[in-house]
């Protein structure tokens, strides 16, 4: 049946540990059970992972750390047929890794060496221009000399006369520049103090005395020894760039291969163990639970203990949605949100028929409908791992395209040439009757969600509280119309009649809701008003592609180059409107489904059944 | 073109209520979308949650719709 999710046997596999693996590896084949993991309790431990895994998610570290080295990324399933296949993958893993390892390294030591020689360029810079050799800037034992930079070299010549006669400065003479001063090591302490108050920036010389010869003539040194740097750090990049094309695919196949092998390693640690057997406890769709019982029977001789059974009520069974291959698409929006619990009506079917009708309702342009319908199938064909986003927007383009000959709309435009297209409604000059329709399509589509809220409160709790907690709202809805047939004066009753049957309505809810029933009754109106946006968005839909028509038609009057311009604005104007309309018409639409349909009927919350051994 | 006085002010009464239902709906979004980003970087999962609460104020913009179609009918 659609409106459940597929029924699932809660299942019990004990047996003893030697046949441990046999079990594990039938069961990875067989992507069914969803397994629930041990907690530690008196009885049983968890399962220790098996002796292989340590190794095996070492080499799996391996390939995913050459993998994020050479930025590669995986894509589709591959598979490892043999062992024999697998060795030889093993073997060039840790080749591969060992020599990707050596030529990031090096790559790495050659940056931090090209570093450090910018760094002592730019320090050797200034001392150019002091035009002295490295030499005289060796340990002397009666002379200090400073190095740095000043803003003011006179006033530092200066300030140096007042404290000694002998000494000499080179370099900038006036003004800022770097300078280097020499003088009688008696005075070093006094003529550092000047040369703070001066604001004098030291270089370190340190370093630099290392080398010999002129400023320039170590920088260009340097540089050339740069030079050299760079060509061998080219190299190693056009290696990896090598490696990453000759080996990414037997690298992405290894990888998958281990994923499956570590999976299948640590599988025991969510199993419960004793000394000398395991008991694993899952789920298993019915329908599997014949075959996943002889196989494994058959690949262990019979020697396993393995009992289906149905779930009990406080169990937390995981939902595994079962639709036809045409709704299935739609299951997206249940993943987006939260699975259905297991005993509720999964919503899937009913998203899957008004999704695309309020979608179609807002957009509703045949153009709009035929442009996006192409634009989709082409993406499809382009990303196929996002095929049922894409399969939702296909099935909402059609109906995009059936509004859009409803409203007699294409591309904005309600005639072409002197032919008026036929249409039921014109969105852009009935708007208040646009709005009436939209807001009778929230009456219809909230009263469905409450309808689906019995059937799931009838099954839960039976006809007494789905009776109070749903249909009390039917009620509700009945005694406010009778308000406003009898004020309006189309029935012939007093008004009070309809008042009494709201106020019966509000007592009902208490009954079955509480004190939240009544309080959200005003909700209910508010709700049926949110479909005014169906009305909202479409209309600013259409006004802004006349707008757009509008001045290119204008352009194309205006002749010569500005036709140009005219065809430009129609192009980017629709393009753009397109896209307007496409997110708007998917939001609002998924927000009238989540907010005002869901909390009609809707509990969720159940966990997705994700089975043992299909990939994340 | 000569408009009547009166419905000019009826263009921009309505024109008041989707202004000020419209800032009031774009306020209230604005921190629950705050949030509902901070919730998903944490967990991915929220999405569907976080886009909900996001999108609950927006009724204020189609009440004040609503109004401003309502007074727009006065005009006639």
């Amino acid at each position: 049946m659609a409106f459940r999710p597929e029924l699932m046997s809660k299942v019990t596999i004990a047996g003893p540990k030697q046949y441990m693996e046999a079990c594990i590896s039938e069961l990875h084949k067989l992507k069914a059970i969803h397994i629930v993991d041990h907690t530690k309790d008196a009885d049983a431990d968890i399962g220790k992972p098996m002796a292989k895994a340590s190794g095996l998610s070492e080499a799996l570290v391996r390939i995913r750390s050459i993998c994020s080295w050479l930025g590669i990324k995986n894509g589709k399933e591959h598979t490892v047929k043999s062992a024999k296949e697998a060795q030889k993958l093993g073997h060039l893993i840790s080749s591969l890794f060992h020599e990707v390892k050596g030529l990031l390294e090096q790559s790495k030591e050659i940056d931090s060496k090209i570093n450090d020689n910018n760094l002592l360029i730019s320090e050797l810079r200034p001392l150019a221009d002091t035009g002295l050799k490295m030499e005289f800037f060796s340990e002397y034992r009666s002379i200090a000399y400073f190095a740095g930079y000043t803003n003011d070299a006179k006033a530092l010549a200066e300030s140096i006369k007042k404290i000694t006669g002998t000494f000499s400065i080179y370099g900038s003479q006036n003004g800022e520049g770097a300078v280097a001063i020499f003088i009688d090591s008696k005075s070093r302490d006094k003529c550092a103090e000047a040369l703070r108050e001066q604001k004098f920036q030291e270089i370190n010389i340190e370093k630099l005395r290392q080398f010999r010869g002129t400023p320039n003539e170590i920088i260009s040194g340097l540089e050339r020894e740069n030079g050299g740097l760079n060509a061998k750090k080219e190299k190693t990049h056009s290696r990896f760039s090598e490696i990453r094309e000759e080996h990414s695919e037997e690298l992405l196949r290894a990888m998958d291969f281990l994923e499956k092998e570590v999976e299948k390693a640590e599988a025991p640690l969510r199993f419960a163990e004793t000394k000398s057997s395991f008991v694993v406890k899952g789920w298993i769709p019915s329908k599997n639970v014949q075959t996943a019982e002889e196989v494994i029977a058959a690949k262990t001789g019979n020697r396993i203990f393995f009992h289906a059974g149905s779930p009990e009520k406080k169990d937390d069974v995981p939902v595994k949605l079962n639709n036809p291959k045409a709704v299935s698409p739609f299951e997206f929006f249940m993943d987006l949100y939260t699975m259905p619990s297991y005993k509720e009506i999964d919503p899937t079917f009913f998203i899957f028929l008004s999704f695309p009708i309020l979608f179609g309702f807002m957009l509703g342009d045949f153009g709009y409908g035929l442009a996006t319908l192409a634009l989709f199938i082409m993406l499809r064909k382009i990303m196929p791992q996002a095929k049922n986003f894409f399969n939702i927007l296909i099935v909402s383009s059609l109906s995009t395209i059936f509004f859009g000959l409803l409203f007699g709309e294409f591309f904005g435009f309600e005639e072409i040439g002197h032919f008026t297209l036929p249409h039921i409604l014109s969105r852009s000059h009935q708007i208040e009757e646009l709005l009436y329709i939209a807001v009778a399509i929230g009456f219809i589509h909230v009263n469905i969600g409450l309808l689906v809220g019995f059937a799931n409160e009838m099954k839960s709790h039976g006809f007494r509280h789905a009776f109070l907690a749903k249909l009390s709202w039917l009620v509700f809805e009945a005694g406010l119309v009778m308000v406003f047939l009898s004020m309006l004066g189309i029935i012939s009753l007093s008004y009070w009649f309809g008042v009494g049957v709201v106020l019966l309505s509000a007592a009902l809810l208490f009954i079955g809701e509480g004190a939240r029933g009544p309080i959200e009754m005003p909700g209910l109106i508010s709700n049926m008003l949110s479909y005014a946006r169906l009305m909202a968005i479409g209309v600013s839909s259409v006004k802004l592609a006349e707008v757009i028509n509008e001045m290119s038609g204008k352009m194309f009057h205006a002749g010569g180059v500005m036709i140009i311009v005219g065809v430009l604005i129609l192009v980017f104007g629709h393009a753009v409107n397109i896209g307007l309309g496409l997110l708007g018409s998917f939001l609002h639409s998924l927000r009238l489904h989540y907010v005002e349909f869901f909390t009609k009927f809707f509990h969720g919350g159940a966990k997705k059944f994700a089975p043992f051994g299909e990939k994340k | 073109m000569a408009v009547e006085l009166s419905v000019g002010v009826i263009g921009l009464a309505s024109a008041i209520a989707i202004t000020g239902s419209a800032i009031a709906a774009a306020w209230a979004e604005k921190a629950i979308g705050v949030a509902a980003i901070g919730a998903m970087a944490e967990k991915e999962e929220l999405f569907g949650k976080g886009l909900i609460l996001t999108v609950i104020p927006e009724t204020i913009v189609i009440f004040g719709l609503v109004i401003a179609i309502l007074i727009l009918g006065l005009a006639g």
